[in-house]
């Protein structure tokens, strides 16, 4: 368990939120603390990643193109000092895409389906504060 | 619907049956049965389930209030439900092209995505890697004579989803070029009417303005689709679903008084936008039910027209209902939502593509939408019927539960002030929503291929499948194609309608004619925002595509 781990939940587009919100609880009710950033471009994510001085990256995914919107969040944290905070991604991603964002360093990719106990236990293992 | 004298007898005769079923479950009983909603389900109903029913008073036929068995008198057998699956990917060019291909293989409706869902243009920072890959991509009305060019509107009615008003005003401008009166134009808006936003305040959205405007002059034209479709998505139940429709479709009506339309010169181009789950059952007693309340609603509201208590729909099967995993399972899923729909008496109806959890769907997948709305249609027998499961006493019963369910939930939305109730409208949904996903992980919500029966043959993997490939040379191609439009438009009509729709937003007038001669003189969606802005001092509104957010 890690108390106090701060994750960032943004999302590519404003609406189809779902599996956002589903998943906001579901960490909320493990015990992190959970910041909702919305509608938020790449480059916008890394900001506030920054500002908020976030412990790991939740990026929900649904109608933008996973390969050309997560090289610009690498970049983009990577240009604000924060390439090493964790980057998990979220929603739709075509199976093939999945081996090239962990090239790019994507930690973990969850898709439709994804148990929330799953996600829970992932953060605990891999991010700490 | 029986006599004392029968309902006494099947009385015995079931306590009997029971006695024999109570012997062969033992003494662990059986657990108590429950639709998906949460309804209570029974293993068999008999006529005790609905021994007060009054044929006339609460089935009747269809085509006469309350419309449970259908809307129109003879069903499918003059007028097929539309195939209308969705549509929108790229620029206007690749939608058209997907467009044609579905129209020659027999869809004969059409619903396009994407369209103003955003208030800025295609150069803007946000498109990137987002262009066309979330429907299909308009910035002014050049784009829209392209994606109808070569498609009959007097023929194939178009449903733009979204509601956004300059869109709606660059459908009727292509009408106008091809010499289309309005009065004769055949179609649908979504179109949400919500309080604030888009409300009866007239801040300048134009929701409002659209339904005053056909109600006054299209009177062929569904100015509002009450889209509860999506928030069903969201998790919600199918009493809520019903409850949150019914609501709005109020909510409508009583916001066109204001502009001096009473119910019946509104609801009759009210129509709906629903779902279709997993349980059958509920779901055809759902569409069922629904119609019936409808019909209530609209007399409650001052409706004296019988027309205005026709609750016509269109369905487009869950999306939440299907998995990444075994995507080739959705098939059979979706097959089984779209023949709910029918059986239901839906109008209009998109099937959901068995790819759709993992990628923009193909024109393979997208055709075997459409074939599978075929077979329904033509193979399986069920539209040769009118409402062939009415009458079955689990149904009918059911019909009733779903009522009396949906009820308490439409009055306890009207107690409460408009924007109260669109806020507890998405907290009921989330709620239900994350409860949905935690009756999964905790496996007492069986889904085939994700909590059961994971492992199988390598060929329903996701990865065996040919998928949507995105073209980020869309973007390129409709930056280039935006400033082209721009250079050759006539700079004084421009400036014109610029003037012409920031007083029309000054004075509050109605937007419609104002944003019609804003399109034709082709001002960009992101131009007409930023008119907007600058008249009313406030940021853009694109309009929430999806409920709420």
């Amino acid at each position: 368990m890690s108390p106090g781990l701060k994750i960032l939940l943004a999302a590519d587009t404003a609406g189809h939120t779902t599996g956002y919100y589903v998943v906001a609880r579901g960490l909320r009710d493990a015990g992190f603390e959970v910041v909702l950033g919305g509608h938020l471009v790449p480059r916008r994510i890394a900001e506030v990643a920054v500002e908020e001085d976030i412990d790991a990256i939740g990026y929900r995914i649904m109608d933008g193109a996973p390969e050309i919107l997560v090289p610009m969040l690498m970049d983009a944290l990577k240009a604000h000092g924060a390439g090493g905070v964790p980057v998990i991604i979220g929603g739709i991603v075509p199976p093939h895409l999945i081996p090239r964002l962990k090239e790019l360093g994507v930690r973990e990719v969850f898709t439709p389906g994804a148990p929330l106990p799953a996600i829970v236990e992932w953060l605990r293992e891999h991010c700490s504060v | 619907m029986f006599d004392a004298q029968t309902v006494a007898a099947v009385a015995r005769a079931r306590a009997e049956y029971e006695a024999k079923v109570a012997e062969l479950l033992g003494d662990a009983g059986s657990a108590p049965l429950a639709t998906q909603s949460g309804l209570p389900l029974k293993p068999l109903y008999t006529p005790l389930d609905v021994p007060t029913l009054d044929y006339l008073a609460e089935i009747g036929f269809p085509g006469s209030s309350p419309f449970t068995r259908g809307v129109h008198p003879a069903g499918y057998l003059t007028k097929e439900w539309t195939r209308r699956q969705v549509v929108g990917l790229g620029t206007a060019e690749e939608t058209n092209a997907r467009l044609r291909y579905l129209f020659a293989q027999g869809q004969t409706g059409f619903s396009v995505c994407g369209m103003g869902y955003q208030s800025y243009d295609s150069d803007d920072e946000r498109t990137v890697g987002h262009l066309g890959r979330g429907g299909v991509w308009i910035d002014t009305l050049a784009d829209m004579e392209t994606l109808l060019d070569g498609i009959d509107m007097e023929r194939i009615t178009l449903n733009q989803i979204g509601s956004s008003l300059p869109v709606f005003a660059m459908i009727l401008s292509v009408a106008q070029q091809r010499g289309i009166p309005l009065r004769n134009l055949r179609g649908t808006i979504q179109n949400w009417v919500i309080p604030g936003g888009e409300g009866p305040e007239r801040r300048g959205n134009g929701s409002i303005d659209i339904v005053e405007f056909c109600s006054r002059g299209m009177p062929l034209w569904n100015h509002t689709s009450i889209s509860v479709r999506n928030i069903r998505d969201q998790g919600c139940t199918a009493p809520q679903e019903m409850a949150f429709g019914l609501y709005q479709g109020a909510y409508v009506i009583r916001s066109l008084q204001a502009r001096g339309l009473g119910p019946d010169q509104v609801a009759p181009r009210i129509s709906f936008f629903l779902s279709a789950e997993s349980d059958f059952l509920e779901e055809v007693a759902k569409f069922r039910a629904m119609r019936r309340m409808w019909a209530t609603l609209a007399r409650r509201l001052g409706a004296a027209d019988p027309q205005s208590g026709r609750l016509r729909f269109h369905v487009q099967t869950s999306a939440l209902a299907l998995t990444a995993q075994q995507p080739l399972v959705n098939l059979v899923r979706s097959t089984i939502h779209a023949l709910a729909a029918a059986l239901g008496g839906a109008q209009s109806m998109s099937v959901n593509s068995f790819d759709e959890a993992l990628a923009i769907p193909t024109e393979l997948s997208a055709t075997l939408s459409l074939r599978t709305q075929q077979v329904i249609a033509y193979e399986s027998g069920v539209s040769k019927v009118l409402d062939p499961l009415g009458g079955s006493y689990c149904v009918e019963a059911l019909t009733a539960e779903l009522e009396r369910a949906a009820w308490p939930i439409v009055e306890e939305l009207e107690r409460l002030e408009d924007w109260e109730a669109f806020q507890k409208i998405e907290q009921w949904a989330d709620d239900e929503g994350y409860r949905r996903q935690q009756s999964i992980d905790r496996g007492e919500r069986i889904v085939v291929g994700v909590n059961a029966f994971q492992e199988g043959s390598d060929g329903l993997s996701p990865e065996a499948l040919p998928l949507f490939e995105y073209d980020p040379a869309w973007r390129d191609k409709q930056i280039r194609r935006l400033a082209r439009v721009c250079a050759r438009r006539d700079v004084r009509k421009a400036e014109e309608a610029t003037r012409r729709l920031a007083d029309a937003y000054r004075v509050k007038e109605n937007l419609v004619r104002p944003m019609m001669a804003a399109v034709q003189a082709y001002l960009s969606i992101g131009e007409i925002a930023r008119i907007r802005q600058e008249a009313l001092g406030e940021p853009a509104f694109a309009g929430p595509l999806y409920f709420g957010r």
